[in-house]
């Protein structure tokens, strides 16, 4: 599976970015995309949750996992194993 | 078609809420509409019935089932449990087999699924219709959790703050939870928790619908394994994303068009395999 153009899409879907916009691992996420914000990071955990299929727990997240897109790929692929 | 018959169906703790369709023509099959929980089920409503009377016209004897506490069913939302839900379910199966003589189909949306999972164990069902279905009960759980905790850092910046692991403590310990202006007592939540969706081993037939907003419409990866695992232990699994709003959820009451269309014309292709000799 190809977790990094599977998160980009939860990302593009849920904040309603532009879809052909490019993000690579290095990618700036919170504090450089302006639309996301705490709802915001709250729809992308539970949208990543039900498209992946695992649950997150309060305590597996901080800001560094929404840092850049790159560890926000990280994150989900230790959640699913690959 | 014929007419709508609304009526309470009397169990314990008092009358459910129901909608018969019956079949337009000649009966080819039956289901039962599970609903999902809490604000889901509201947002849901237009859809079951734009799907009900798509069903009913397809020719199948449709029923629509509050459950208890829920929609306008007798009970209080914060007094319902999840076995109590699941015996609710059951009673419409029952219902819909004495009124048509057919077992029917069970057509769940979201966290109805698992409780039309939990509810065929009991009864002989074969056929699932299963939109959007929510595949573990624990992360459902944990999104409603999750939701109060974003609500409450919203509203009272000053407040207590509270985690979702708080909040599973207070269930465990007895004590409700207020979610979105849901009470939801701890034999809900647990039950809740506790769900996953399975099939029994035998032979189901299964829809698995998904709606996205992404081009071209494709399963989620976590469709896409549950499907395969259901496929390899031999069910039979038709499954499908069409184009659409999340209507379930959106703020606006929405509707999928291409949803209705893809389940009326599997669904009729099953009451077809079921009519012939």
């Amino acid at each position: 599976m190809d977790v990094h153009s599977e998160v980009v899409k939860v990302l593009q879907e849920t904040l309603n970015l532009k879809p052909g916009a490019r993000m690579t691992a290095a990618t700036p996420l919170l504090g450089a995309v302006p639309e996301l914000d705490s709802m915001a990071v709250v729809s992308v955990i539970t949208t990543l949750e039900e498209r992946f299929g695992f649950t997150v727990a309060d305590d597996e997240i901080d800001g560094s996992t929404f840092a850049t897109a790159g560890s926000l790929v990280e994150f989900v692929s230790s959640k699913i194993g690959t | 078609m014929h007419e709508l018959e609304g009526f309470l169906l009397p169990l314990e703790g008092g009358g459910r809420f129901c909608l018969y369709y019956p079949p337009a023509g000649e009966a080819i099959g039956a289901a039962l509409y599970v609903h999902p929980f809490a604000e889901e089920m509201n947002k849901a409503r237009r859809m079951a019935a734009l799907q009900a009377r798509a069903l009913s016209a397809a020719g199948f004897a449709v029923l629509q089932i509050d459950l208890m506490g829920c929609g306008d069913s007798a009970g209080e939302f914060g007094d319902a449990s999840w076995e109590g839900w699941v015996r609710d379910v059951v009673a419409g199966i029952r219902w819909l087999r004495e009124r048509t003589g057919r077992v029917p189909l069970l057509w769940g949306l979201r966290s109805g699924c698992l409780l039309a999972c939990a509810a065929a164990e009991a009864e002989p069902i074969t056929d699932f219709v299963l939109w959007q279905p929510v595949t573990s009960g624990r992360q459902h759980l944990q999104q409603f959790l999750r939701l109060v905790v974003a609500g409450r850092a919203l509203g009272r910046a000053d407040a207590q703050q509270a985690g979702t692991a708080e909040l599973r403590a207070a269930l465990a310990g007895g004590a409700s939870v207020d979610i979105a202006g849901y009470p939801v007592a701890p034999t809900l939540a647990l039950g809740l928790d506790a769900a996953n969706l399975s099939l029994a081993a035998g032979r189901a037939r299964v829809a698995w619908l998904e709606v996205t907003t992404s081009t071209p419409p494709a399963l989620s990866p976590a469709g896409q394994q549950r499907v395969a695992e259901w496929r390899a232990a031999g069910h039979s699994v038709t499954a499908v994303a069409v184009p659409g709003l999340a209507f379930w959820q959106t703020q606006e009451i929405a509707e999928c068009p291409a949803l209705i269309e893809a389940t009326a014309s599997i669904v009729r292709g099953w009451g077809a395999q079921h009519s012939m000799p």
